[in-house]
């Protein structure tokens, strides 16, 4: 047969011609991607192979005792964490978007600076706070006394005061950003028409806010979801724990993996939801407008109850932390135990964390750009897959990255590699969706003006495209640094031997119950972070100047 | 944008120097270590000063540890495996992660605190026992860790929560020398009295007892010595619990050491353990956590009950890793917090 033959002699060309016709369909660009988004998948494929090898009736047992209180205690606890977020991030955000009063701009500052603590850092130190003898325990007694308890933080309505002071700043950030974007003279209609202020927040901001509220709150779900540190110290069982546990306790991977299973599908299911009410959800964009929002000012009495509130939600989420740690830290210096090593682990935190800050910006670059040039299911999906980390725990990130790297890669295997591959897989998705916002700004018109003018493919990008974007890349970049330095589970798993970082010696201090040698660590993540913070603030304020 | 990069490409530079850095010397030892660094690093400096040999320690939970030498294998770089809980040793035994280390090395501890293979030997032992406050009343019925379960100590009693691996260990032993049913009802009577108010730490149970918000607890022994130590006046005892002729006695748990079975430093591994089951090693190594060394004629610290002076419950430390995962059932089964 004439055909068979003619196979037979483009046999040798046969993978090239599928090479060929790939280039034409997706491009270099989506190639690039199609490989980055591959390597991202790693965990995902890790945990489908090693759930596919759960039995039946291990499936079984799963479902009928594991999953119900599992699903149970996890579900609760994310929606009592965004309704604490809710409460603490809009109505800061309201107050300081929309009332002139006396250091507000500190009080933007203080709203926002929770981030720079770690939540395990959090946990550790407020359960020693609620000891009898710790700051607020002994006060507790002094007012109540024996009659009434010590509120017990090793339970729901702990880590739900945990994670909400750590997590309402993402809320804070987005609703504050959408209200002085809002469009005033809906809410100065509103008060026309004779609506109080509270019905103008209710009927007026609140649904216009929705999109804003929705995505804080989605960043919150997912952290609760994925954290790690806050709930192992306080053991209270969530997906994350459990499949930690499964897999430590057990060395049960299997079991661990058909956990993580259901967790990636929850957390999918999630984030699908999550988009698509925000799509419904348009209107929204094209209500900014470009008049300059006049703040009211705040009478004496707005004052005081303003910087009452504020003021209770920073005492907790960030001044007695600080104090604390300032403390310990005071004490560490006069015992001298702040030597050399110690500022060895200071220098391998931040060198981890700029690294693979620095790769996560570089490797996201691709798959946001493919997205916002040829948006179709390919490019969409690429992103859902992409946001991996976000779904899946960190310690299971972990286990395939080094079950990958041993398998495929194993000459990198003991240096930094696997780490940092870890780390840019948990936070390729805060690279891409901050560059994908930022070169939606972008229009096609600007860049065909430069393909006119001469300028070949690279060229452009080098000349046109990445100055442009540069300040949602630097934005990208603090995001992903910020969370690198605080990483901790990832990076107990995959630091190379005797590597100890800051979040790594928290841990092991905290467990040993060494408190002036936890404070200092966690006092310098938290000197760390702040740079970032501030640039990334002062890049948001640039934006906001430029739009 | 261009310092921005430039920036990108040193960190990147920075790392993959300090990537390659990490490479290992000749004369060095990596301990995979699940014992408190500050236990350990006295002996490691000790040892380090005496043979010029460096120890690297890479501190995490043992647990975790143990499941990244299995995910490893052979491309593992640790020569040497600590933990604090027998249980993990003979399961990295059982997965096949340890090979025997001399013979002449480990012949002075003795035979139920080692592996029958010797791929692991104890170090240091401790005892699960139980304190008391000094005033609390009503506590005379109190001979073995069954009659925790006794309705009399509603409210009264300080337990970990079961993941704790000293727990866990408890658990086993009892289980081994009495029955499965026996040790049900027993957990199921505990949950009762414990209440909803179970600790975190074993620190904490004792504090507890000393402040007279419990009455009693069940702890490791050098918890009370560690309070102790803080608060010489603290209203504490120390009791020891199924003694007597029909007493199953103390549950004991051992840390100990394991030789990686894929070490090129096989005579410097070797050479660690010499030292740390020598006289001075067992000292250093018990004695930093007022523990008992398991090496035969070396005391423990002078506050502790002396070993032999009291009955010791008779499993061998190694069933604390054959029996885990049943006793990980058992306490899934009653519901165990």
């Amino acid at each position: 047969m004439p055909a068979t033959e003619y196979s037979l002699i483009e046999e040798p060309a046969w993978h090239l011609r599928i090479w060929q016709a790939l280039v034409r369909k997706v491009g270099w660009l989506g190639l690039i991607a199609t490989g980055i988004v591959a390597v991202a998948a790693v965990p995902l494929v890790f945990v489908i192979y090693s759930s596919s090898q759960l039995s039946l009736s291990g499936w079984q047992a799963l479902w009928s005792e594991r999953l119900p209180g599992l699903m149970w205690n996890t579900l609760s606890l994310a929606v009592l964490v965004a309704i604490g977020c809710f409460i603490l991030g809009v109505s800061s955000a309201w107050f300081i978007a929309r009332r002139h009063f006396v250091g507000r701009k500190l009080a933007i500052w203080l709203m926002i600076l929770p981030l720079a603590i770690p939540t395990y850092v959090f946990a550790h130190i407020y359960t020693i706070l609620f000891e009898e003898d710790g700051w607020i325990g002994s006060l507790w007694m002094s007012v109540f006394g024996d009659s009434v308890g010590i509120p017990d933080l090793y339970s729901i309505g702990g880590v739900t005061f945990i994670l909400s002071i750590a997590g309402f700043s993402y809320v804070f950030l987005l609703v504050r950003s959408a209200l002085e974007h809002s469009n005033p003279s809906l809410e100065e209609a509103a008060r026309i028409q004779g609506l109080s202020p509270f019905a103008v927040f209710w009927r007026v901001n609140l649904p216009l806010l929705r999109p804003a509220i929705a995505a804080g709150l989605a960043l919150v779900v997912l952290h609760v979801l994925s954290d790690f540190g806050a709930v192992s110290m306080l053991r209270y069982q969530t997906f994350t724990l459990s499949i930690y546990l499964q897999m430590n306790g057990r060395f049960d991977y299997q079991g661990a993996a058909g956990l993580s299973m259901v967790l990636v599908f929850l957390s999918f299911t999630f984030l699908i939801f999550e988009r698509w009410s925000r799509s419904r959800q348009r209107y929204y964009a094209s209500a900014t407008q470009l008049r300059q929002t006049t703040l009211r000012k705040a009478s004496n009495l707005e004052q005081c109850m303003i910087w009452l509130w504020l003021g209770l939600i920073t005492l907790f989420a960030f001044v007695l932390p600080m104090i604390w740690m300032i403390d310990w830290t005071l004490e560490a210096i006069q015992q001298g135990v702040l030597d050399a090593v110690f500022w060895g682990y200071v220098s391998n935190s931040l060198i981890v964390a700029a690294a693979a800050a620095t790769l996560a910006i570089i490797v996201a670059f691709p798959v946001a750009f493919f997205h916002t040039r040829k948006r179709s299911t390919l490019s969409t999906s690429y992103i859902q897959l992409s946001s991996i980390g976000f779904v899946l725990p960190g310690p299971v990130i972990a286990l395939g990255v080094l079950s990958f790297i041993l398998a495929v890669l194993s000459p990198l295997y003991g240096g930094l590699a696997a780490l940092l591959m870890a780390l840019v897989i948990r936070f390729l998705p805060l690279a891409v969706q901050s560059q994908e916002a930022a070169l939606q700004h972008l229009t096609p018109s600007i860049e065909q003006a430069g393909r006119i003018l001469g300028a070949g493919p690279l060229e452009n990008l080098r000349r046109v495209v990445l100055p442009m974007i540069s300040n949602g890349m630097i934005v990208a970049w603090v995001l992903v640094f910020i969370d690198a330095l605080k990483e901790l589970p990832a990076t107990l798993i995959l630091r190379p031997t005797g590597f100890d970082t800051l979040p790594v010696r928290i841990w092991i201090e905290a467990s040993e119950e060494s408190l002036e040698l936890a404070a200092p660590a966690a006092l310098m993540l938290v000197l760390g972070t702040l740079p970032a913070l501030w640039l990334m603030m002062r890049k948001e304020k640039q934006t906001i100047i430029n739009n | 944008m261009k310092r921005f990069w430039q920036g990108g490409l040193v960190s990147l530079l920075l790392t993959v120097l300090l990537a390659s850095a990490a490479t290992v010397q000749a004369e060095e030892l990596i301990v995979y270590s699940g014992r408190k660094d500050k236990f350990i690093k006295p002996l490691i400096e000790k040892f380090t000063a005496k043979t010029g040999i460096k120890v690297v320690l890479h501190s995490a939970k043992s647990t975790a540890l143990l499941n990244k030498l299995r995910i490893e294998g052979n491309r593992t770089v640790a020569d040497l495996f600590i933990s604090n809980d027998a249980g993990n040793l003979q399961i990295g035994s059982q997965l096949d992660l340890f090979q025997p280390i001399k013979k002449d090395i480990i012949n002075v501890i003795p035979e139920n605190l080692k592996a029958d293979d010797g791929t692991w030997v104890g170090l240091s032992a401790r005892a699960r026992v139980l304190v008391v406050n000094n005033k609390a009343k009503d506590l005379d019925f109190v001979k073995s860790v069954f009659d925790l379960a006794d309705p009399r100590l509603k409210g009264r009693l300080g337990i970990t929560h079961s993941s704790n691996g000293s727990f866990i260990a408890g658990v086993t032993v009892y289980e081994l020398s009495t029955s499965k049913e026996k040790v049900m009802d027993w957990l199921k009577g505990m949950k009762e009295n414990a209440g909803s108010k179970l600790f975190s730490k074993h620190s904490k149970i004792v504090k507890a007892v000393a402040t007279g918000k419990k009455d009693i607890g069940l702890v490791n022994h050098y918890y009370i010595y560690r309070h102790l130590a803080k608060h010489p006046d603290a209203p504490i005892h120390i009791l020891l619990p199924d003694q007597g002729k029909d007493g199953m006695g103390v549950a004991w748990n051992v840390a100990g050491i394991a030789m990686s079975k894929y070490t090129r430093k096989k005579q410097l591994a070797e050479k660690l353990i010499a030292y740390f089951v020598s006289e001075e090693g067992q000292k250093l190594f018990a004695g930093a956590n007022s523990e008992y060394p398991t090496r035969v004629g070396v005391a423990a610290a002078p506050e502790v009950p002396a070993a032999g002076s009291y009955k010791v419950a008779d499993v061998p430390m190694r069933a604390l890793g054959t029996n885990r995962m049943k006793t990980l059932d058992l306490l899934d089964h009653v519901g165990m917090p």
